[in-house]
């Protein structure tokens, strides 16, 4: 705040023209309104008295009292900066321009702006009226009150308590009580039983205080009444017939009902009129008949209908409404009549024959009609419907398409009837007739199929087809593979495939061609025609032969919904189309081994081999067989002429193995450091070393070769973990560490490292060491879900879940943190919990191996023998391939040769909550 | 005897400095005339307290005869009014007798006067308007 100088004022005199409480700005205060005036600052004659005399201060060149001047200056206007300067003609130069570009400023846009202001503010005063203004009409009108007027306005008085006052009052009327009977009856016993007594229509009222009872009760016998008809009204036997389930529903309806009593009171007088001003109008009559039949009453009903039939008889739906509102044997003489009148209405004659009982009847009413209406498809189709035998419906037929032979329905169903020859020349006709319809070369070659010309099929397709693009009516390539799928549930599969062949290439762009087709086949395979899928297949691998993806997905297709040929069919002709595609190959042979046939799948690969020589895959395919049926001479010499054709490191690596697993150290040995010689940054071929040593216990060899391994990969996590292991194995912890330190060094960033030092120092007793190493990991790796895991291991129990949480904020889903989470359930026992986790992790990640074991172990905790062996086959579908332990337990040379079963079993027994 | 010891406000452009210059302590103002035997009364309590107070309020008073200029302005038709006022604010408090602006009745009590003060000034300091005082004169006064 701007401090004013503090100075002793009390000692100094005041300005002479000062206005007290003025440059204070002062405000009063009115506390009561008979001991002072209103709210208000200094007075306005001091005010006045004040400027006056300053003004003429001015006038007479004194100086005003330059304290005060100060005092009420604003301290941010720097006007007078340079009072102190002389004012000469440049400075009035200069004024004067400033002038003229101000007026020229202002004068710019002068009427726009000024409107514009005005607009405002004429704004701004409607939505914030003076209260001067707001009541200036009424003021006015206050000059005309005269005196005795003025005097005699009322006193408000206190008007609160007499309000409340009037409140009780109000709600002490609206208090009510049952009047007992007694009352009343003593009161007038005589007019209430004359109530009771008298007719209908009278209501007693001797002095209006007494109830007519009868009314009431009569009123209530009659909406009970109404309702038990409702409720009854579709009952044909008389039988109540009350649905249990639709009877809260029809409830609810019929209170509707009620409640349109009213209604149907006021809709009726409203429907008279209707029909009275315009009795030509049938749609009134309905109206009106309907609403009757709502009210039931169903004799005015057809009382109105009637005369609505009456009025226009030349309205079929009045008639059609009569005809309901009438009991059948009524409604056969309105229908007799109806027809005199309309006598070509195709409607009403159908409605007539449903009136009739028996067959014969109908017949005739049928063929009347038909005589009438030669044209009307329904009126044939009811009438051939009728027939029984078919030679009389034949010729109903024949005479139908005689008289329309337009429609293709009446056609097909002739063909359908007579025999084969016939039926040949029946759609001949018709494809003279309707020289435009699919359906009738569909049907043709579905005939041809029948009749056992398969041939003739594509025949007569083609040209059914050529036909068609002749004349017009030619489908669409989706409709023509809907028409195939149709021809495909009927059974006619030769005409599915002639349609697919003959229709699948139209109208597409060469290069959509392959995506289109492969869609097509996907979608008929979700509707479940597998042949017509197989056709589009078939013909889409004609055109595009090489077509790896075509290939694969027809064999799919075969695998999945054909036979053990078929399937081996199609791989057939598609390792022929694609001979130098490996993966087409091995799919081969990978099929010729799920049916153990070892030799087809032997020759199968030696095939391959001609086709691509030297491919490690199929090379390593080969060897897989061998070992795999424990023909290891055969794996062996396989593999030592791979190592001479196609010598990868792959192939390298795999002898190495293969050796191993036979046991064969010194050998394993040989070609490892061969294979060291050929490819020497290969980090699992210096692996492999090393564990050779360390399964035959030399020491010193092992970390020889560990440690020249990771000389020459340094990035290999795992060449590192092993080393730290080996050391670790042998107690010496420090050098352990130090190895660790140096890996963390070549790899920054690696949850792996930082796992494994956590994991030493945890073994080795460090607690507080392990601590602040998961503190840092985490720094380092903030997403890893392993580090997390083990964090939260390291926790107190009750730590834990709050632990868990931030983790699952930071790495979301990790499939290790939720794994963590499962594991917690368990171990507090809560089962149910825990095998929803253990679903979630399989779910996040099936790839794990170790969660597979986790959770199978769980289960022959807490989960019955089914839910195991559903794990199991789950577990052999997903295949794992990853895990820590899991890796362990499947690389292990000692379980080599064992089934997935038994492995996962293995792998679970080291697991624990 | 006190009013000869509190200092005077001798006009109303007094008044105003009085009350606009005191940046930190409340200003106490005595409205009234000196020979009046209410306000005499006033004063010397005033007088008594002004020492102890001094620390957080400062007290002058003013012949509403000599300075008539805020008569109307406050309502000064008692003989005695005492108002207070922090940073150029009119303070109010609630006495409960229905006049919250000023104390225009005399008070007895030293301690009393001194805890109305320190009332008003804790409020001020807060940037209160009103407070409410530590004792109701509702009953005991009429007004």
């Amino acid at each position: 705040m701007f401090a004013a100088p503090r100075r002793d004022f009390l000692n100094e005199p005041a300005p002479e023209n000062y206005v007290p409480g003025l440059g204070r700005g002062a405000t009063g205060f009115t506390t009561r309104s008979d001991i002072g005036p209103a709210r208000e600052g200094p007075s306005e004659d001091a005010i006045k008295a004040a400027l006056a005399k300053r003004a003429e201060a001015l006038e007479n060149g004194e100086a005003a009292d330059e304290d005060d001047e100060e005092r009420f200056r604003d301290n941010e206007n720097d006007e007078g900066l340079f009072a102190s300067g002389t004012y000469d003609e440049d400075d009035e130069e200069a004024d004067r321009i400033y002038k003229e570009v101000d007026d020229r400023m202002d004068s710019r846009r002068r009427a726009r702006r000024e409107a514009r202001e005005k607009r405002e503010e004429e704004e701004y005063e409607l939505k914030n009226p003076k209260m001067s203004k707001q009541f200036a009409d009424l003021k006015r009108a206050l000059s005309t009150v005269s005196d005795y007027e003025w005097a005699s306005i009322p006193e408000v008085g206190d008007l609160t308590g007499r309000n409340r006052r009037g409140r009780q009052l109000l709600q002490q009327e609206r208090r009510f009580y049952a009047v007992p009977d007694s009352v009343l009856a003593s009161r007038g016993p005589a007019a209430y039983d004359n109530a009771v007594d008298r007719g209908e229509g009278t209501t007693s009222s001797v002095d209006g205080t007494i109830t007519d009872f009868r009314q009431i009760s009569e009123a209530k016998d009659k909406m009970l009444g109404m309702r038990l008809d409702q409720a009854g009204t579709d009952s044909v036997s008389g039988s109540t017939n009350i649905d249990p389930k639709g009877y809260l529903t029809s409830l609810s309806s019929t209170i509707a009902r009620n409640d349109e009593i009213s209604n149907i009171a006021k809709n009726r007088e409203l429907l008279m009129s209707v029909v009275k001003t315009d009795p030509k109008h049938a749609n009134g009559w309905i109206a009106i008949a309907k609403l009757e039949e709502q009210a039931n009453r169903l004799s005015a009903a057809r009382r109105l209908i009637q005369q609505g039939c009456d009025n226009c008889p030349k309205n079929e739906d009045v008639w059609l409404e009569n005809m309901r509102l009438n009991q059948p044997a009524h409604a056969k003489i309105i229908a007799a009549k109806a027809v005199q009148n309309l006598p070509r209405s195709v409607k009403l004659w159908l409605e007539a024959m449903k009136l009739e009982g028996d067959i014969i009847a109908r017949k005739r009413v049928v063929r009347k009609a038909l005589e009438n209406i030669p044209q009307s498809v329904t009126l044939w189709k009811e009438a051939v419907n009728l027939e029984e035998s078919p030679a009389n419906a034949k010729i109903l037929l024949a005479r139908a398409v005689d008289l329309i032979p337009l429609s293709v329905d009446l056609w097909l169903a002739l063909a359908r009837l007579e025999t084969d020859e016939n039926a040949r020349k029946v759609l001949n006709k018709a494809r003279q007739a309707v020289r435009t319809s699919h359906e009738i070369w569909i049907a043709a070659a579905k005939l041809e199929e029948n009749a056992g010309n398969a041939s003739r099929v594509e025949i007569v397709i083609k040209k059914g087809i050529a036909e068609l693009q002749r004349r017009g009516g030619m489908l669409e390539r989706d409709q023509w593979i809907t028409e195939a799928e149709k021809c495909e549930r009927e059974g006619a599969v030769v005409t599915c495939q002639a349609i697919i062949r003959s229709t699948l290439g139209q109208g597409l762009e060469e290069e959509d061609q392959e995506a289109i087709w492969l869609d097509d086949a996907r979608n008929s395979v979700a509707r479940g025609c597998y042949e017509t899928a197989r056709a589009i297949y078939a013909y889409a691998l004609r055109v595009f032969p090489t077509v790896q993806v075509l290939w694969r997905e027809a064999t799919n297709l075969e695998k999945q919904h054909g036979t053990r040929e078929s399937l081996f069919g199609v791989l057939e002709s598609a390792v022929e189309a694609c001979p130098t595609s490996k993966d087409l190959w091995l799919l081969y042979s990978k099929e010729k081994l799920t049916i153990s046939d070892l030799e087809g799948a032997r020759l199968v690969l030696s095939r391959a081999f001609e086709h691509n020589p030297n491919d490690e895959d199929i090379w390593l395919a080969a060897v897989d067989i061998e070992a795999e049926n424990n023909q290891h001479a055969r794996a062996r010499v396989l593999l030592s002429r791979a190592r001479q054709e196609a010598g990868t490191e792959r192939v390298w690596i795999k002898s190495v193995v293969l050796e191993r697993q036979l046991k064969d150290s010194v050998a394993a040995l040989e070609l490892v450091n061969q294979c060291l010689h050929e490819y020497p940054t290969s980090a699992k071929a210096w692996m492999m070393k090393g564990q050779i040593y360390e399964v035959e216990n030399r020491i010193s060899q092992a970390r020889e070769a560990y440690i020249s391994g990771t000389k020459s990969c340094p990035k290999s996590v795992t060449l590192w973990l092993l080393l730290s292991r080996l050391e670790e194995s042998q107690h010496v912890i420090i050098r352990s560490r130090s190895v660790l330190e140096r890996a963390a060094l070549a790899n920054p960033k690696s949850p792996e490292l930082w796992l494994e030092r956590i994991r030493v120092e945890k073994r080795a007793n460090n607690i507080n060491q392990a601590r602040n190493l998961v503190a840092k990991a985490l720094q380092e790796c903030p997403t890893s879900g392993s580090i997390w895991a083990e964090s939260v291991s390291m926790e107190p129990r009750t730590q834990r879940k709050p632990r868990l949480i931030s983790g699952l904020k930071t790495c979301e889903n990790d499939p290790i943190l939720i794994a963590a989470i499962a594991r917690l359930f368990w171990s507090e026992r809560r089962a149910d919990k825990a095998k929803s986790w253990f679903e979630k992790v399989i779910k996040a990640d099936s790839d794990i191996g170790d969660h597979w074991a986790m959770m199978y172990k769980f289960l022959e905790n807490y989960g019955t023998e089914e839910e195991r062996n559903d794990l199991m086959s789950k577990f052999i579908a997903a295949d794992p391939h990853h895990g820590e332990a899991w890796t362990k337990v499947m690389k292990d040379v000692n379980n080599f040769g064992k089934s997935k079963d038994e492995l996962l079993q293995l792998a679970a027994s080291q697991m624990s909550p | 005897m006190g009013s000869v010891f509190l200092p005077h406000l001798k006009t109303g452009w007094h008044v105003d400095q009085a009350i606009m210059t005191e940046e930190e302590r409340l200003v106490v103002i005595r409205f009234g005339r000196d020979w009046d035997e209410q306000c005499m009364r006033m004063d010397e309590l005033l007088y008594r307290i002004a020492d102890r107070v001094k620390n957080f309020a400062v007290i002058y008073v003013c012949d509403i005869d000599e300075v008539p200029d805020f008569n109307k302005m406050y309502e000064l038709y008692d003989p005695c009014t005492v108002m207070f006022f922090f940073r150029n604010k009119h303070m109010m408090c609630d006495f409960g007798t229905g006049n919250n602006n000023k104390i225009n009745w005399v008070l007895e009590d030293k301690q009393e006067l001194i805890d109305i003060i320190e009332t008003i000034y804790k409020g001020a300091k807060k940037g209160r308007g009103l407070v409410i005082s530590p004792k109701d004169y509702s009953t005991k006064y009429r007004y």
